[in-house]
């Protein structure tokens, strides 16, 4: 459905997304998870064709979007991580408006999907922040694109909210459509992407579905909290175990024992606060590979 | 999308009590204000009050504009006008001159034209009348149209605050290009299957109807609530306000591409817009200002705009021919602002 090809973004001196190459398969939700910096959003842009590539092609359902942008930007649906829509119009207004940019549009539809029917002609101004974000999401659906592009389209908002939007993905995703979701909300992407790709300096540095990320990239560890001089705590631990630090939590999966790797430590005159055994997750594949947590990130 | 664009802009105008009220009822206020201050032609207001004492048998007629207030003695007029009861005051003498009595700190442009009429009709009445032929006849030069005979003070507020308000439109269209960058509603319009140009079109076309709309509705309550004729070509009138929208419409897009964010543009636009206004005589006419005042107004549209509007509102028979100085004028600094803000215009 989206096939990026050694996709790159310059700005002056600094590469912000690097030589990219990625598939999105038709009817997949696909997770882009990354710190922040890492290049996420560039990559949506110029996906999109809201920003020009530096180098490499997008095709949208075969489609060069290059050489045929209007075609191919017809089967896409952007879903800003911004509110954008406007205030002071319905939700009515608004989706006729964006759909109106497409030449093709389904309000009632669209209003169906997020649950606003029955609030569709009153000002977005009164709407919660929930329903406003949902709105958000109908005004990129409502010219029904094969392809729906959301960007954190969970942030800020209430649970209810973030459920109903949850199950607005799921639903889409039923129907075939394809979707391509970035967010700060490891358990979102863990419950609802088929694949996972995490993005880092510009770069795919993993791609596959959560078990095989884990599997490949989570091992159980131990979780050690330290005080003291931290650096020569963690030279210590490496002599004895794979260690990733974030701030003042150091995560270790010892080569061998665990004994060897706390003695390193003490030894450099460094104390253990805490110490707890951490299961593998999508979170912890995060921080082997990324050196950070999603959420600190 | 450019249908779609214009209604949900004018959608979001008519919901923004704000922005109506910036360009469509604050020029009103302006107009009535500015039309009640000044004061020419048959439109002149009830006539001035001039003390007057007179130790002689003598009869000063004094003219249109002036009504004679006798006064018991001369120290009557001179306090009458120090203290500011009457705009000026003639004491005659038994013997020896009159004396016009007048505020001298008072501005040339306000005192000139009283202290002349008074000392005409003080030569007049005291000259013995001699017949003999007109020796002065008060002519235009070859080429320039005749003025109305009654021109009102409105022929030149209503064009004046038009023109002002109607470059505010430069800062709403900034502003529309800032807001929908902050919300992300511009990264959706580039996301759509439309050209860049187009939604560049589609985000300007919007404003320069809503421009259309306010100056006809500025002209047209000139027209039928304050009395403003149109002495020239209805027809000059229209193309010359539809480049003066062109050319705040441009402005607007040179604002939007150097401008900033809604703040930076809310703090900065007005103050540049007021300046320009007033350099280019919106707010005093250039008429009145010093010949390096009245040259500098040329450096902004608005005076091209003013002298335009001036032409076909006052001097009878203007045709669009006789107005082309002034739309190319305004329609070359729109070419030149609209290049400028396209070279700076950043759509990503």
């Amino acid at each position: 459905m989206l096939a990026l090809r050694g996709l790159g973004k310059d700005y002056g001196d600094r590469t912000a997304v690097q030589a990219l190459d990625l598939d999105v398969v038709r009817g997949e939700i696909l997770g882009l998870l990354g710190p922040n910096g890492a290049g996420k959003t560039t990559t949506i842009s110029m996906a999109c064709g809201v920003v020009t590539p530096t180098r490499g092609t997008v095709a949208i359902g075969g489609v060069d979007l290059a050489k045929d942008p209007f075609t191919a930007k017809a089967r896409l649906g952007l879903v800003p991580q911004d509110l954008a829509i406007f205030e002071d119009l319905s939700a009515t207004e608004n989706l006729n408006y964006f759909g109106a940019l497409y030449g093709t549009r389904d309000v009632d539809w669209a209003l169906d999907v997020v649950g606003l029917r029955d609030r569709a002609k009153e000002p977005v101004k009164r709407f919660s922040g929930g329903m406003k974000r949902r709105l958000n999401i109908a005004c990129g659906l409502v010219h029904k694109p094969d392809l729906l592009v959301l960007d954190e389209p969970t942030v800020g908002v209430d649970p209810q909210s973030r459920n109903h939007i949850f199950e607005t993905v799921k639903a889409l995703h039923a129907r075939g459509m394809t979707v391509i979701y970035t967010s700060h909300y490891m358990e979102e992407a863990e419950a609802l992407c088929d694949r996972v790709a995490i993005i880092d300096h510009g770069a795919i540095v993993a791609l596959g579905t959560v078990g095989e990320l884990v599997a490949r990239h989570a091992g159980k560890g131990i979780e050690l909290e330290l005080a003291g001089d931290l650096d020569a705590a963690v030279r210590a631990a490496e002599a004895h175990a794979t260690v990733t630090r974030d701030g003042a939590v150091v995560r270790v999966e010892p080569k061998g024992h665990l004994a060897p790797v706390l003695a390193a430590i003490e030894a450099t005159g460094a104390t253990i606060a805490r110490i707890e055994s951490r299961e593998a997750t999508l979170e912890t594949a995060f921080l082997a590979l990324t050196g950070r947590t999603l959420r600190d990130a | 999308m450019i249908g779609a664009a214009i209604r949900k802009d004018v959608q979001l105008l008519l919901r923004d009590r704000g922005r109506l009220l910036s360009l469509f009822f604050l020029p009103v206020i302006f107009m009535i204000v500015f039309g009640s201050m000044f004061k020419f032609g048959p439109d002149q207001g009830a006539p001035r009050p001039v003390a007057m004492w007179s130790a002689r048998d003598l009869t000063i007629p004094l003219g249109e504009g002036f009504t004679a207030q006798p006064m018991p003695s001369a120290d009557a007029v001179r306090h009458a006008v120090a203290a500011g009861d009457t705009i000026a005051g003639l004491v005659v003498p038994a013997t020896g001159p009159v004396e016009l009595v007048i505020d001298l700190a008072g501005p040339i442009q306000v005192r000139g034209p009283i202290q002349g009429a008074l000392t005409a009709a003080v030569m007049h009445a005291m000259a013995p009348p001699i017949p003999m032929p007109a020796m002065i006849e008060v002519k235009s030069p070859p080429g320039v149209a005749r003025p109305l005979d009654d021109i009102s003070s409105f022929q030149v507020t209503v064009p004046g605050n038009a023109v002002l308000f109607g470059f505010f439109l430069a800062m709403t269209v900034a502003m529309t290009f800032a807001s929908e960058r902050r919300t992300g509603t511009w990264k959706r319009l580039l996301a759509a299957p439309v050209p860049r140009w187009k939604a560049l079109v589609g985000t300007l076309v919007p404003y320069i109807v809503i421009g259309c709309v306010q100056l006809t509705f500025l002209f047209g309550l000139g027209a039928f609530a304050f009395g403003m004729k149109v002495a020239g070509s209805l027809l000059g009138l229209v193309v010359l306000s539809f480049a003066v929208v062109l050319c705040a419409v441009a402005l607007g897009l040179l604002f939007a591409s150097v401008g900033g964010t809604e703040k930076q543009i809310g703090s900065t636009a007005p103050v540049v817009l007021l300046v320009m206004g007033l350099v280019g005589g919106c707010m005093f006419p250039r008429l009145l200002m010093p010949d390096f005042m009245m040259k500098l107004g040329h450096v902004v549209p608005h005076s091209w705009a003013l002298d335009g509007y001036y032409d076909v509102l006052v001097r009878q028979g203007t045709s669009l021919a006789d107005l082309a100085p002034s739309i190319g004028a305004l329609l070359a600094f729109a070419g030149a602002f609209a290049a400028l803000g396209l070279w700076r215009f950043r759509f990503e």
